[in-house]
Parts: C-alpha cells; sequence; structure tokens
C-alpha cells in the first residue's frame, strides 16, 4: 500500500502503533527525537506487577517494527495541511506526503526541582524515581553508592494533583512505582526503614493490591498517610522532612539517608507545539484533546490526526500499548474510507 | 460701589442659603461624629496636632497643596492635575475674591451670608470703583480658569483614556446630578454676572458678553431668571453633595488633619477610617492599579467599591472585598487622597466573630531558645529564615554560605524549625493570636544574645520591624544586610555580565521603603534593568498571603502578567527579595527567577 502514515514519538505508543501497521500492510515512518526507540521506559528497571525487565518489553517492540521507516534523533519542523493530507518536513530533511498523522507524542516527567521544598538538585541524598531507576540499571549513583543507607522515604505525588505544581492531575503510575521502588530497595537494603508518604494510594490495576499487601506484609514499608511539607539537610548531609500522620493527627519529623521524589507526569510540552501545527489543542488537563473523551479518544478535532498514549493523559503500558492498536486500527478504517 | 437695593436682599440668594446652611450642618455634624468615634488616645493625638505650630503649618500645606492645587494629580498626568486644580482653585479664588471684594466696597454688607456670592447683582459701579478693575479682571480670569476645566471635565467624561485612566467607576444617578450641576454653575454664573456687567462692572469676560447680549437680546428682563438659575444649581449641588462622591471636598479637609496627627486605622468603619471612605472621590485610578484587575477581573473588589459599599452599608460584598484583597498596597501608592486600601480591609478582619479562637500561648518555645542561647555580644548576628524561605532552601542555603564567606558570628534561629512570624494572622486580622505569637519570639530573640536580627523574608522583615519593638536590636532585611558587608569590605561579589531585573516584592518595597539597597547590590554582580512599572509601581506577584479567598488558579493571571512586566527590558534573569515571590514567579517564567541572596552568593568565591 502506498498511503504514507507518520508516527511523531518512538516510545511504546509509537512502536505499538508501528507494529500494527505493518501487520496490516503499511509502512509506516516513525520519528523519534532521541538517539534510541524506546521512550521513558526504555530508562526504567523492571515493570510492575511480574517486575518484567523494561529492556525485554523495549527490545521486543524494536525488533518487530525492523521494516519500518524509522528516524532517530530527528525532530517535526513543520506540517502543512494540504488538500489530501499533511506536508510533514523533518529536521533530517525529509519531506514526506501522508494521508493519516499519530502524535504518540508521550509525556514529560514533571521536574522535581521545582517543588524547591523537597530540596531536589539543593540536597545531596534527594533524587527522583527516574533516578533510582537509573541506578538500578547501572548501580552507579553518588547518593546511593558507598552509602550506608539505613533509612529511606519515598514521597508521592510531586507534581501531581498539586494545583501550586500546575498540575491537578493525578499521574496514575507513581503509586504503584512507588511501592515497587520500596521494595526493591528493601530487597537491596534490607536493614534499611523505607517509609511511603502518600496522599491516598491509587491502586486500582491488575495485582496492584497484591503488591500493596505485599509491600506491608512482606516488605515491612512503613506508609504514612500525610505531605511532606518542607525537607531540610543536617550537618551529617542526612535530609529531614516535616510531614503530618493524618491517620494519627501528629506531626512527624524524620531523618532520613536518602528521598526519593516521585515525580508525575505531566504534558510533554514540545508535543503541545507540534500539535499546534495541525491545529489539535490542548484540553483543560494540559494534555492534548481528544475529539471526545468517553468513545474516540483516538481521534482529534483534526481530520488524518491521531492521538495514543500518554499524550492524552497519565496511562500504564498496557492501557498505553492497548491505545496504540486502536489508533493503527482507526487509521486503517480511516484511510480505507479515503480511498 | 453703591448698593442697588436699600434691602441688600432678594428672593433668589434664598436656595443657594438652602443648600448652604444643609451642607454646612451636614458637614459639621459629620465631622463631630468622626473625631468623636476616636479612641481616646486618638483623640488626645488629633487635638493636640491642632494646636502645635509644625502640624498646623503642615496641614494648611497639605490642604493647599492637595485639595487645592492637586500636586498628586499633576505628578500622575498633566491635564487630570490641571482639570482638578482649575476648578478647585479657581472657585476658591473666586470666593476669596469675592469677599475681598466686598470688604473693601461694601463693608456693612459683610455680615451678609450671600452677599459676596452675588457681589454683581447687588451694586452698582461709580466713579470710585476705577480701581477695582484688577480685582475686576481677577475675577473673570479665575472664572475663565474654571470654566477651562469643566470643558477639560466635560472631555473627560467622553474619552478618559486622553487623561491616562483606562477604567474608572460608573457614577450613580446622585453623583450625575451633582456632576451636571456642577458643570452648570460657572456657565450659568458666567451669564448671570455678563447680564448685569453694565450695572456692576466686568471685565474683559463679561463686559463683551454683556454687550452681545444686549445686541441679540436687548431685554433686561433675562437678568433676574439667570441668577435664579445659578443659585438654584449651588443649591441642588450642595443638597446632593454628602450623597456623592463630591463629599471628598470636605471630607478631605477633615482627612489630611486626621493623617498629620499620626492617626492609624483602628476601627473598620469608625473615626480615621470613615474619613478615608468619605475622602474617596470615586476617581477608580486605584481599579488600573490593581494587580487583580488584569484582564476585566475583579474590577468590583477594588479599593474605590470597598468604599462605595461601606458608603451604602453592603455588608457582603465589604466582606467579599476585604478578603479577597492581596494587600499589595499598589492602590494607596497611587490614591490621590491616600486612602489606605489594606489598612481598612485588615480592620475590617479583625472585626469578624470567628467560629475558633487557636490558642497559642501553650507552645513550648525552650528547644528554640536552648538552640540560640548565646552571651550577649555587638557582633553577634541571629537569622530568621521564616516560613517561606523553609519552602526555598536554597534561599537560606545561600544566606548561610553569606554569612560564612564574610566570617559573620551567625545563629540560625529557625533551622530546625520554629513560629511563625505572625504577619499572616495580623494579616487575617486576628490580632489576639499575633500578639500570642510575637511574644513567643521575641522570647527566643532576647535569649540569643544578638545585636541584628537579619531577615530573609520581606513579610517577616515587615512585621519584625513594626511590630516586634526590640529594643537594642537591629532589624535589617538580607538585601540591606548585604550590602552592608559589602560596604564594609567584607564581601567582595566579582562583577558579572547577566542581565537582571529585579522585582519590588510588595511588604519590602511599598510596605517597608526599600527600593535602593537591592539595586545598590546587584550592580555590584551584573547589569541592571527595569521593569517597565517598577519600584513603588511594582506589580504583585500574584502569591502574596494577604488574600484570604482568591484562588490559586485565579492568580496564573496576574503572575503571568506581572511577568510580563518584569521581561520589558529583556533580562536574563529575574531577581527578587521575597522567598514567596520566587515561587511564584518560577512557576510561570520562562526564564530563571533566583533570590538576591543566591545571585550574590553565586558571585562570591
Amino acid at each position: 500500500m502506498k498511503d504514507n502514515i507518520v508516527i511523531v514519538g518512538g516510545g511504546i505508543a509509537g512502536m505499538e502503533a508501528a507494529r500494527q501497521l505493518l501487520l496490516l500492510g503499511y509502512k509506516p515512518i516513525l520519528v523519534e527525537k532521541s538517539d534510541h526507540l524506546g521512550g521513558h521506559v526504555a530508562d526504567w528497571h523492571c515493570l510492575f506487577p511480574d517486575m518484567t525487565p523494561a529492556q525485554d518489553v523495549v527490545k521486543g517492540l524494536v525488533e518487530q517494527i525492523k521494516d519500518a521507516n524509522i528516524f532517530l534523533e530527528t525532530e517535526v519542523s513543520f506540517i502543512n495541511r494540504m488538500k489530501m493530507g499533511y506536508n510533514v518536513m523533518f529536521s533530517n530533511g525529509v519531506n514526506v506526503i501522508c494521508k493519516a498523522i499519530l502524535l504518540a507524542t508521550g509525556f514529560d516527567l514533571f521536574e522535581a526541582s521545582r517543588k524547591e521544598e523537597y530540596g531536589y538538585g539543593i540536597y545531596d541524598q534527594v533524587m527522583t524515581n527516574r533516578d533510582l531507576e537509573r541506578w538500578f540499571n547501572t548501580g552507579d549513583d553518588k547518593r546511593i553508592t558507598g552509602k550506608d543507607i539505613k533509612k529511606i522515604g519515598f514521597v508521592h505525588c510531586v507534581g501531581s494533583r498539586d494545583v501550586k505544581a500546575g498540575n491537578q492531575q493525578c499521574s496514575k503510575v507513581c503509586c504503584i512505582t512507588a511501592i515497587k521502588q520500596a521494595m526493591e530497595m528493601k530487597e537491596r537494603f534490607p536493614d534499611a526503614e523505607v517509609y511511603c508518604f502518600y496522599m491516598d494510594l491509587r491502586l486500582f490495576g491488575k495485582k496492584y493490591e497484591d503488591f500493596y499487601i505485599k509491600a506491608q506484609m512482606e516488605s515491612g514499608v512503613h506508609f504514612i498517610r500525610g505531605r511532606v511539607s518542607e525537607v531540610s539537610e543536617n550537618m551529617q548531609g542526612q535530609v529531614i522532612i516535616k510531614t503530618e500522620d493524618t491517620l494519627s493527627g501528629k506531626p512527624a519529623k524524620i531523618t532520613l539517608d536518602l528521598l526519593v521524589l516521585m515525580a508525575g507526569i505531566v504534558c510533554n510540552k514540545q508535543a503541545v507545539q507540534t500539535a499546534s501545527m495541525v491545529q489539535v489543542q490542548t484540553d483543560s488537563d494540559g494534555f492534548l484533546k481528544s475529539k471526545d473523551n468517553i468513545l474516540n479518544i483516538i481521534e482529534t478535532g483534526s481530520k488524518g490526526v491521531f492521538l495514543a498514549g500518554t499524550a492524552t493523559g497519565a496511562k500504564t503500558i498496557p492501557e498505553t500499548a492497548a491505545e496504540a492498536r486502536a489508533a493503527a486500527l482507526a487509521i486503517h478504517n480511516y484511510l480505507v474510507a479515503q480511498s | 460701589m453703591i448698593d442697588r437695593f436699600a434691602s441688600g436682599f432678594d428672593p433668589f440668594v434664598i436656595p443657594f442659603l438652602i443648600g448652604m446652611a444643609f451642607v454646612l450642618v451636614y458637614c459639621i455634624i459629620g465631622a463631630i461624629r468622626l473625631i468623636l468615634q476616636l479612641d481616646a488616645e486618638d483623640k488626645k493625638r488629633f487635638f493636640i496636632s491642632l494646636i502645635t505650630p509644625k502640624t498646623i503649618w503642615k496641614n494648611l500645606k497639605d490642604l493647599f497643596l492637595n485639595c487645592l492645587i492637586h500636586v498628586k494629580l499633576w505628578k500622575r498626568n498633566r491635564m487630570l492635575g490641571f482639570m482638578h486644580s482649575s476648578i478647585a482653585f479657581g472657585w476658591f479664588m473666586l470666593i476669596l475674591l469675592g469677599h475681598i471684594e466686598c470688604f473693601i466696597y461694601m463693608p456693612h454688607r459683610v455680615k451678609l451670608f450671600y452677599y459676596p456670592i452675588f457681589f454683581n447683582y447687588f451694586v452698582a459701579e461709580n466713579e470710585t470703583t476705577i480701581g477695582g478693575s484688577v480685582i475686576f479682571f481677577l475675577m473673570d480670569f479665575f472664572l475663565l480658569l474654571v470654566l477651562t476645566g469643566i470643558v477639560l471635565a466635560i472631555i473627560k467624561r467622553v474619552r478618559s483614556r486622553i487623561f491616562g485612566m483606562r477604567r474608572t467607576t460608573k457614577p450613580s444617578l446622585l453623583d450625575r446630578v451633582g456632576l451636571y450641576s456642577l458643570w452648570l454653575i460657572f456657565p450659568l454664573r458666567l451669564i448671570a454676572e455678563s447680564f448685569t456687567a453694565h450695572i456692576s462692572g466686568g471685565s474683559f469676560l463679561t463686559i463683551p458678553m454683556n454687550m452681545m447680549f444686549k445686541a441679540f437680546l436687548g431685554d433686561q428682563m433675562n437678568m433676574l431668571p439667570t441668577w435664579w438659575a445659578y443659585s438654584i444649581c449651588l443649591c441642588i449641588f450642595m443638597c446632593v453633595l454628602p450623597f456623592t462622591r463630591y463629599m471628598h471636598i470636605p471630607a478631605e479637609m477633615l482627612l489630611i488633619p486626621f493623617r498629620n496627627a499620626g492617626l492609624t486605622i483602628k476601627h473598620a468603619r469608625r473615626g480615621f477610617a470613615k474619613a478615608q471612605v468619605y475622602s474617596c472621590p470615586n476617581c477608580g485610578v486605584c481599579i488600573d492599579a490593581c494587580p487583580m484587575s488584569v484582564k476585566k477581573a475583579n474590577i468590583k473588589d477594588t479599593t474605590v467599591y470597598l468604599n462605595r459599599n461601606i458608603r451604602r452599608g453592603n455588608e457582603k460584598r465589604i466582606e467579599e472585598i476585604s478578603d479577597k484583597c492581596l494587600l499589595c498596597g499598589k492602590c494607596t501608592a497611587v490614591c490621590q487622597v491616600g486612602v489606605d486600601g489594606p489598612q481598612m480591609r485588615i480592620a475590617q478582619r479583625s472585626i469578624r466573630n470567628y467560629g475558633l479562637e487557636q490558642d497559642y500561648s501553650g507552645i513550648d518555645i525552650t528547644p528554640f531558645k536552648e538552640a540560640v542561647a548565646a552571651e550577649a555580644s555587638p557582633d553577634r548576628v541571629l537569622y530568621f529564615a521564616g516560613c517561606m524561605t523553609a519552602l526555598t532552601p536554597a534561599i537560606s542555603r545561600a544566606m548561610e554560605s553569606v554569612f560564612r564567606k564574610a566570617g559573620v558570628d551567625y545563629a540560625f534561629m529557625d533551622k530546625d524549625g520554629g513560629l511563625c512570624c505572625g504577619r499572616p494572622i495580623l494579616m487575617a486580622g486576628r490580632f489576639g493570636q499575633a500578639r500570642q505569637i510575637i511574644r513567643k519570639n521575641k522570647e527566643i530573640i532576647k535569649a540569643s544574645g544578638a545585636s541584628t536580627l537579619v531577615l530573609s523574608c520581606p513579610i517577616c522583615y515587615k512585621v519584625f520591624r513594626e511590630h516586634y519593638k526590640l529594643e537594642g536590636i537591629r532589624v535589617v532585611h538580607h538585601t540591606e544586610y548585604m550590602l552592608e558587608l559589602v560596604k564594609a569590605g567584607r564581601l567582595s561579589p566579582d562583577a558579572g555580565s547577566d542581565v537582571l531585573v529585579y522585582h519590588d516584592p510588595c511588604e519590602l518595597g511599598r510596605g517597608s521603603g526599600i527600593y535602593e539597597q537591592p539595586r545598590e547590590l546587584l550592580r555590584h554582580t551584573g547589569e541592571l534593568v527595569e521593569a517597565e512599572q517598577n519600584r513603588d509601581m511594582s506589580i504583585c506577584c500574584g502569591g502574596s498571603l494577604g488574600s484570604l479567598t482568591l484562588g490559586f488558579d485565579k492568580r496564573e493571571d496576574l503572575t503571568r502578567n506581572a511577568l510580563r512586566n518584569l521581561k520589558a527590558g529583556n533580562p536574563e534573569t529575574i531577581v527578587t527579595a521575597c522567598p514567596l515571590c520566587k515561587t511564584t514567579f518560577a512557576m510561570y517564567s520562562d526564564i530563571p527567577v533566583e533570590d538576591i541572596a543566591e545571585t550574590v552568593n553565586k558571585h562570591l568565591k
């Protein structure tokens, strides 16, 4: 088939959509701004709920989309609307005329340094969920390597459900990620006390609740309901957090050797720019706007432009993959109807 | 000059007399009521000021400069200044010259209240009056001046933008009655005096008009009706005056002595506060100034509407307006009569009955005292970061680094937690609770043996300076302190090439009058550009603790507007001296935002 399809973003959504489109007989063009495929998941270590290595998931997908046209380290320079489709110009100089565009642009991780009160970038022993996954992968982080870690704290909802941080949405995956990481840390530092400071625990997914029970019963992770208000540092370089245990109604002050911030999911700023080239606006939650938020989350107000994955809001990997497959089908149906 | 009528009376003066009597009685009773509403201490202060030569002189000077010449308005917009001073000063001179005329030519009539006002009707010119032509000239001159002002006022009604005002208030029905009668008074006076100019004498304006009237009308019968119309217009204006915005004319004459006596607002609806309410001319300058009014929002929550609703007794709106305000003080900075919007609102908040009265007297401060305790020393510095700085640890870390690099012997009062400075609760009008906190903090400070208290947060700084009364302890904001260290040679920041803009925090600038020190300090570290509106015209960042009800989602437009203002000179970095401004700006700014302590620390070796 000669219909060109451009997929913007080589994360889970982009790759899964490309895989499905290849199976349907198309040869999609996939552009990815970084030098590798896999998006955020490529930086991760293990995935809940079965501790699947993230690399296996990414590699599996990469293997299956070899036949697609893949441009790495390439961005969309501009898109012109034409009578029968779009003219897309890439930053590598390639110019494509296509009938459908899939925006699988994903998310940005909230910049934890913007919550200055948590001291990321100011205090030595503060890191983010991504930093911790990187350490799981590389084993190299001066905050952990060679340190005597006795107490670890996880702060949930950093930059999510926080009007002051400019993002009121729930990032969906941080609760379970924190529990996963807490348990992984407990395995690596069996003598350490591990605390999770949460507002709510939103454990909606398959086997998430089991994870939570296991974390409490087997791993002995302490769950404290209360938002961390401020963080300071002592002479030994440890961090001191202030919070309130809202279940007992008492203020608490805990000295920790390591503080992990669960940075949330916010809309990809660059994606907003790309989307505006094809007249796709942002919804009131800051993410890209679908045609309809119940039955038509894939389509947009612009003909031939489709969405998949976290570009429209926080999602888990299975959800993203399902949406990508739906998007591939929607594109196929659209192209069939066109010809 | 001779009397035209032996009685020296004509019925047309009656409307004027009624109006005059009404407005005088109303204002005198009102003034007495406001004075009686002052508390004993303020009353004493007020009466003493009335007999102190220094304040008497200041009162006279302020009355002349503000009520007649409107100096402040001239500074704001020359057209606006000219319009007001031509009407006020011109009218005043007409009254004054009328009395002088009467004194010179008709001394036996001076006791008649109305005589100087309608002088030209009651007298006839004779040979002995030639020397009076100077006064006749002046009378016509000032009448012309007032008429020019009236023409400008009419133009302003139609096109207020010429006068530098974007938005203004809508006049009420009575305001309109007052306005139109005021506009009519002077043209009528001109016509009336022109009709009698061949009898009473006149000058360059009235004589030619008299000739013109004679040529066109040739009828003496028009004389009396125009004098009646003039008198009736005066009557209408004076009768509606107490119920219109024009009440600001007499009220300001009381407000100025009140202010010069050093009174402060003690009760939101009585005494000094009430004098401010009545002094509000409803000009609406505060609408354009209010940071909340960006994108035409919250216009009805500005100080002018607070005053209007207090006069109308609309309790629901008074509460809403009082609670919403950010207390940034810009309305006061632009106000021509000096209505203190923030203080009025705090006072209003303080008379509310709260369901729950917190008690902070039981807080144990022993550990805080022990942590800082030391022998008293003139070199010892106590650093209080405050709650807002606890949320922006980069600032307190920078300050600690500055202290170390300058070799300062310091103690960090709230490093391991501490008490609030009391300002937020003071802003909420809960004075009793604020006093409890202040007392506790004072004990800790006294125990520290420090002679200088350094603060990072302007919110704390203002309350420490104004409410703590720390005898023997100097209270300084870190901008002042770091500049002192630089001047003393204890810090030598290396000059950089960054282009910086300084944002004046409300509580540090308008609140405490510190504008120059931070700028001087920043000139040591980089190139300083200015915002479009700066210093006392600086725009609140939108993060203020002052508002009790303005939602977080409603503040984004305010912050973005303030950022736009700051970026006028294309700076690379925004520097401020308030942790709250820093946090607020950082949320929406696309260029870095930092505290002055961080900027200075970066430039130290």
